[in-house]
C-alpha cells in the first residue's frame, strides 16, 4: 500500500503533507454511464478508490467508509452503488452517501462524509489526484 | 424457555438481483419466493424494500426487517407469549409464529423451528499422537469439494443501549452470557444451543442501530477456507479475516454484502453449558483475534533461481 493511502486507511490523524501526483485512473469508457469503478489496485489488487459517472462527470473518492478505519465500500469488484444507483453504498452496512459530495445522508457515519479525490478528464481519461507522500512527521 | 437461535432473518432491499447472486455464490440455496437457505432450513429471506407485507424499517440505514427465533415446542413458544404479553403487544401470526419487538425496537418473531436435524462429518483431522480422523489412503485435499453453510449460527446487532437490549434478552427470555467485552457488549447464549454465542451485540449510537453480521456455520477450517477464497476469485470484498476469534474460538471470514451487512463463515465455535463462567476483557485488537491472515493470489516455489531466468 502506497504511503499516502495507508495512512488515510489507517485512521491516522497526522496532517498528511499537502504533496499529490496526477495519475491516469482509467478510461472515461471504463465507466458504465451511471455506475461505478474500482481504481488505484494496491500490490494485493484491492481498490484503494472508486469513481461515479454521470455522462461526462466523474466524481472519485478513497475506497474507505468513515465508519471504520479499514472498511472498503463494495460488495464486488466495481459495485459501490445502490440499486437505484442514486446513491454510494457502503455494502458493510447500510450507509448510503450522496454521489455529487460524498455526504453520508443515512447510516452508521451520519455527518461523515467519504474523502474525495479530485477528478479531471483528458482526452479520454480520468485523471486523478492521489495523495503521493509519507505523513509528515509530528 | 428452549429457544435454539436464529431461524431466518428478513430484509428489505433494492437490489434483490445482486442479493440473490451474492448469496447463491455464498453457497445459500435458493428455494424460492426470496428464501436462501443453509443445510439445515435456516435462512436469509430478501424482499424488495417497498414489498408491504414487511415489518416496518427502523430509521436508520439497516435493511434488516425481521429476526426469526426458532424454538424447540409450542410450550416454549407459549411461556414466550405469556411473558412478552406483560408488557407489549405480541401478534400470533395464523401458522403460530409470534411477532413482537425487543426492548431495542427490533422487529422480532418466535417459531417453532423449521430447521432440519444435520447428520454430516466434521472436518477429519489426522494428528500425531491421536488416533488418524482419515482411513489409509483417505485423501482430504479436494478442490473442488462442496462449500455450503450449514446453519445460521449468530447475530450481531449494533444498539443504543447494550444494557437494556442485553437485559431484554436475559431476564425475558433466558438466554445467558458466556463471555463479554467491557464496554461493547455481551455474548449471549440462548438455553437450547450449547454454541457460545448466537448472539452478540455493540453499543452504538441510535443513527447506527442494524445489523453488524450475520453468520453461517461451516464444516471445519478448511471449508470456510474453501468458500471465502471463492468468493474472492468471484470478485467479492473480503472484510476481515480468514482468521481465528478468541471469544468463541471460532474460524472467521467476513464479507461485504449487497444486503447491507457483513456476512461472516465461521466454523469450529466453542460449546458451553452451565457450569462455563464468563469472561470479561476490554474489546481490543489482541482480544478480537488469535491471529489474522489475508487471502492471496496462488503462488508456487519452482522455476529457474532468481535472476537466471
Amino acid at each position: 500500500m502506497e504511503p499516502g493511502w495507508a495512512a488515510s486507511r489507517q485512521g491516522v490523524t497526522q496532517k498528511l503533507t499537502e504533496t499529490t501526483v496526477t495519475q491516469v485512473l482509467c478510461a472515461l469508457s471504463d465507466i458504465p454511464d451511471g455506475g461505478s469503478k474500482g481504481v488505484l489496485p494496491n500490490a494485493r489488487g484491492r481498490d484503494q478508490g472508486f469513481v461515479v459517472r454521470r455522462g461526462a462527470q466523474v466524481y472519485g473518492y478513497v475506497n474507505n467508509c468513515p465508519h471504520y478505519d479499514r472498511a472498503p465500500l463494495g460488495w464486488k469488484k466495481n459495485e459501490f452503488l445502490n440499486g437505484a444507483r442514486d446513491h454510494i453504498m457502503c455494502s458493510a452496512h447500510g450507509a448510503l452517501f450522496r454521489i455529487e459530495d460524498g455526504q453520508c445522508t443515512i447510516g452508521p457515519c451520519l455527518g461523515q462524509a467519504l474523502q474525495p479525490i479530485a477528478i479531471t478528464i483528458q482526452d479520454g481519461m480520468v485523471l486523478g489526484e492521489v495523495p503521493s507522500a509519507a505523513p509528515a512527521q509530528a | 424457555m428452549r429457544i435454539i437461535g436464529p431461524d431466518e432473518l428478513v430484509f428489505g432491499v433494492d437490489n434483490v438481483e445482486d442479493c440473490r447472486t451474492f448469496l447463491t455464490d455464498y453457497g445459500l440455496s435458493d428455494a424460492g419466493d426470496g428464501r436462501f437457505e443453509a443445510l439445515d432450513k435456516t435462512a436469509l429471506t430478501v424482499r424488495s424494500v417497498d414489498d408491504p407485507e414487511l415489518p416496518a424499517p427502523l430509521k436508520t440505514g439497516s435493511l434488516l426487517r425481521l429476526t426469526i427465533w426458532g424454538v424447540e415446542d409450542q410450550a416454549s413458544l407459549d411461556a414466550i407469549e405469556a411473558e412478552l404479553s406483560k408488557d407489549r403487544e405480541v401478534a400470533k401470526q395464523d401458522d403460530g409464529t409470534l411477532r413482537t419487538k425487543d426492548d431495542a425496537g427490533f422487529e422480532i418473531a418466535f417459531r417453532i423451528t423449521r430447521r432440519i436435524k444435520l447428520d454430516l462429518p466434521a472436518e477429519l483431522v489426522n494428528s500425531p499422537g491421536a488416533k488418524p480422523g482419515r482411513a489409509m489412503n483417505e485423501v482430504a485435499a479436494n478442490q473442488d469439494a462442496e462449500a455450503l453453510p450449514r446453519t445460521l449460527s449468530h447475530i450481531v446487532y449494533f444498539v443504543p443501549d447494550m444494557e437494556m437490549t442485553a437485559k431484554f434478552y436475559i431476564e425475558r427470555l433466558g438466554f445467558v452470557i458466556t463471555d463479554k467485552f467491557t464496554n461493547t457488549g455481551p455474548f449471549l447464549r440462548p438455553q437450547a444451543n450449547n454454541d457460545h454465542h448466537v448472539l452478540f451485540m455493540i453499543q452504538t449510537p441510535a443513527y447506527m442501530q442494524g445489523l453488524e453480521h450475520l453468520a453461517f456455520h461451516m464444516q471445519g477450517p478448511t471449508e470456510l477456507m474453501l468458500a471465502g477464497s471463492r468468493m474472492v476469485q468471484k470478485g467479492y470484498e473480503s472484510f476481515w479475516g480468514p482468521g481465528r476469534h478468541k471469544f468463541g474460538s471460532n474460524w472467521f471470514w467476513y464479507f461485504n454484502s449487497p444486503l447491507g451487512t457483513h456476512m461472516e463463515y465461521d466454523a469450529d465455535m466453542d460449546l458451553h453449558d452451565g457450569e462455563w463462567v464468563e469472561r470479561e476483557v476490554p474489546m481490543d485488537k489482541e482480544a478480537a483475534q488469535l491471529f489474522l491472515f489475508e487471502n492471496i493470489e496462488k503462488w508456487n516455489p519452482g522455476g529457474p533461481p532468481p535472476g537466471k531466468g
